[in-house]
């Protein structure tokens, strides 16, 4: 059914940007007049400026200091080949960071998303209440990740608020520790990131719901779809590109996580939340400045190497509309 | 991604030119040996920074005081937040250095700092000759230099015991050797008393009973052989320590909340009495004289060194124990820097110890009135004590987070000797240690 209707409208999704791209060589040509007058290209500048400086230039040196002894101990930074590359995947540490970052960030995804997802369809509906309880649930996307870890810590120690909560509902005495199981304290945090992250996620699903033309739904009633039918096989796959956009910022961003996890369980209990960053922040720390650079490349070119599968495949799903 | 040929020739450029770039913590100032000023000299103008860790920003508040007040200097305490160690080696590798610093003395530390790219020698020192002979040279040394003034008395890891659960429960003397310690710890254990108490939480106390089972060993050369890769934490002699710590973990001589307890909650124990023994250093005793006054202290809490054979201590002196100067370039504030230390350790030295109650570490300098029993005794065990991993190791491996992560259930004591020697070997190549 939706094929037939994608046919009729002509493919009428998607973000903006594809819509420009689709846009007739002469309105492409006219824009690109118009910003050559009046944006040249030196406006650029500064915004590139920062980026060389903040970004690019570190990248850089990441690739170059991940070949040398650069330490705390000694003055001199010689070069060492792929000693450094040698040495760390001869240790199971590493392995172990990297099993629990993936982990951490395929569960972040999926909370993130079903979150956000739950939220957008929760609060479509232009209604004054609906605008206000946006903003409320957009309020932790804004706040810093170490104030949220924090807060969470708290909420959840053993003498914490949630179970003192728990303790006066249920008339027991709770003393559970929300962060100290081996097994279940990545879904804890995993959570928590996703908690904080989910208003940006809702944010996007809303857009994406605003994008869907009205008509296309009122043609599917008026084919006597239900409602349910007509959101699950109209209205969600026409958020695709929603989707790719969140969960690929979602699992890649998780990847980069580090200040909630710092701040709720620092890598604990036992280092089954000890993810890749957590690892690299322990080896600087203690001086081996040359290995930290070397875990921080490959993570650098983990989250590229994952990327492009990730988002190749999500672009694929959007192809099919 | 599609790069255009003309910025990846710039990033080679780039990459050409940063492999020419130098460690930014190394500028260095070099000149002859230093001098110092006589202790009350003038100092109107000089602002010198101190930084501190959360446990030991207090510790110089008296001294400071009346330093500002003899010389006209200006002196900031700035805490560094925790962990200190870490955020200090990351401030200093980028070239952010204080005029002085809280630091733990040992060799393998003054490695970490680069000791001798950072910091000043403290050779020829005014205060040298006034310590203790036993003291003056236990630490602060590396490769013959002086880097670091030791100004309390150094942490001893060794037993913290409740002497009321000892007389309640027939114990009389305290334990002579490992073996009659763990006879007495069965003895209350079957009186419903839990023996030991461990913070498998907060974990850094975890290494202490791996490192008093070593004392003999330690006595007998065994750091210098693994520094030489002649021993590893693989050896018999480590693994069989770690092995009998979590054989007496898993007899149940210790706490039942071995995973989740905390350092706060081993002294609540120790000095509540729920425990009888906690293996521990100084530090722990400065949470108990912050839970209860002098007084109580002495009634209730005891220490006895303890290791394999006999009452052998095992000496750590720690980050609140002692100061390191730093080369900042600044000659003004090198100099009095230096004389900071003068004055402390000279005629600052009385009012300090008075002030914090602690022993003193000079001949001439009596202790104050007030100094806790327990604390006394620490003092006198240093004398025969032997140095710990940290004092003697030439890299300070995470032993501490593996025997956590042991008592944890996600790792075997095997596990935890090999983990701890690879990360001591990374680190021991890293300080260009012969052999690694």
């Amino acid at each position: 059914m939706s094929t037939v209707l994608d046919h009729a409208t002509g493919v009428p999704t998607g973000t903006p940007p594809q819509d420009s791209a689709r846009a007739t060589p002469a309105r492409a040509r006219r824009s690109s007049a118009i910003s050559r007058h009046t944006h040249p290209m030196w406006f650029l500048v500064p915004a590139f400026a920062i980026l060389f400086v903040f970004f690019f230039l570190p990248t850089v040196f990441n690739f170059v200091y991940a070949f040398t002894d650069w330490s705390g101990f000694k003055s001199q930074i010689n070069p060492v080949g792929w000693d450094n590359f040698t040495d760390l995947a001869g240790s199971g540490t590493l392995y172990a960071s990297l099993r629990i970052t993936i982990g951490y960030a395929v569960l972040v995804a999926v909370f993130q998303n079903l979150f956000g997802f739950a939220l957008a369809v929760l609060l479509e509906r232009d209604t004054r209440l609906n605008h206000l309880v946006r903003v409320l649930f957009l309020i932790p996307v804004l706040m810093s990740a170490l104030a949220v870890g924090y807060i969470f810590q708290a909420l959840l120690k053993p003498e914490g608020a949630l179970n003192g909560l728990l303790s006066a509902l249920t008339g027991a005495d709770v003393h559970t520790a929300w962060l100290g199981s081996t097994s279940w304290t990545i879904v804890v945090v995993a959570a928590i990131h996703a908690w904080k992250w989910m208003g940006l996620s809702m944010l996007i699903y809303l857009a994406g719901f605003k994008t869907i033309p009205v008509d296309l739904v009122e043609a599917a009633h008026i084919d006597g779809a239900s409602p349910w039918r007509a959101f699950w096989c109209i209205r969600f796959p026409l958020l695709a590109p929603a989707v790719t956009f969140n969960v690929a910022t979602a699992l890649l961003g998780s990847m980069n996580g580090f200040d909630i996890v710092q701040a709720t369980t620092a890598g604990g209990p036992a280092r089954t939340t000890e993810i890749l960053n957590i690892f690299i922040y322990r080896t600087f720390g203690q001086g081996l400045f040359a290995q930290a650079t070397t875990m921080s490349l490959m993570l650098f070119l983990l989250v590229a190497l994952l990327a492009f599968p990730v988002i190749r495949f999500l672009r694929k799903r959007e192809e099919i509309l | 991604m599609r790069m255009p040929r003309r910025a990846l020739a710039a990033l080679a450029l780039v990459a050409l030119v940063a492999t020419g770039c130098s460690d930014p913590a190394s500028e260095t100032t070099t000149g002859g040996p230093a001098t110092w000023a006589e202790p009350t000299a003038k100092l109107d103008g000089v602002t010198l920074t101190i930084w501190a860790a959360q446990n030991s920003n207090t510790v110089p508040k008296q001294v400071i005081e009346a330093f500002q007040a003899a010389t006209g200097a200006k002196v900031d305490v700035v805490t560094i937040p925790d962990p200190y160690e870490q955020s200090v080696q990351t401030k200093v590798a980028t070239g952010d250095k204080p005029d002085l610093a809280f630091w733990q003395p040992t060799a393998s530390m003054l490695t970490a700092l680069n000791a001798k790219a950072n910091l000043q020698t403290l050779d020829g020192a005014p205060w040298l000759d006034k310590l203790t002979p036993a003291l003056r040279d236990i630490t602060g040394l590396l490769d013959g230099a002086r880097y670091a003034a030791l100004v309390t008395s150094p942490a001893v890891e060794g037993v913290y015991y409740n002497k009321e659960v000892f007389a309640a429960n027939g114990i009389t003397a305290t334990p002579k050797n490992f073996g009659e310690m763990l006879t007495a710890a069965r003895q209350l254990k079957a009186k419903g008393v839990t023996p030991f108490f461990e913070m498998g939480k907060d974990r850094w106390a975890t290494q202490w009973w791996v490192q008093v089972q070593l004392a003999d060993a330690a006595k007998a050369g065994l750091w210098d052989k693994i520094n030489k890769k002649q021993e590893t934490f693989s050896s018999p002699v480590v693994l069989d320590a770690i092995k009998q710590y979590q054989a007496l973990i898993n007899e149940g001589l210790f706490n039942a909340d071995i995973k989740t307890a905390t350092f706060d909650d081993q002294g609540a124990a120790l000095l509540s009495g729920k425990a009888a023994m906690a293996v521990q250093v100084n530090s722990f005793f400065g949470q108990l004289q912050a839970k209860a006054d002098t007084a109580t202290l002495d009634a209730k809490i005891g220490f006895f060194p303890i290791s394999p054979t006999g009452n052998v201590g095992t000496f750590i002196p720690d980050q609140s124990n002692a100061l390191v100067a730093f080369k900042t370039g600044d000659a003004k504030r090198e100099a009095a820097a230096r004389q900071l230390l003068a004055y402390w350790m000279g005629p600052g030295y009385a009012g300090f110890i008075a002030d914090r109650k602690t022993v003193s570490l000079q001949t001439a300098v009596q202790s104050p009135a007030g100094v806790p029993k327990a604390l006394l005794d620490v003092h006198s065990s240093l004398s025969s004590s032997v140095g710990s991993m940290q004092a003697l190791a030439v890299a300070n491996p995470d032993l501490y987070i593996n025997l956590a992560d042991m008592i944890a259930g996600t790792m075997t004591p095997e596990q935890v000797a090999t983990t701890t020697q690879e990360q001591f070997a990374q680190l021991a190549k890293a300080a260009g240690v012969p052999g690694f």
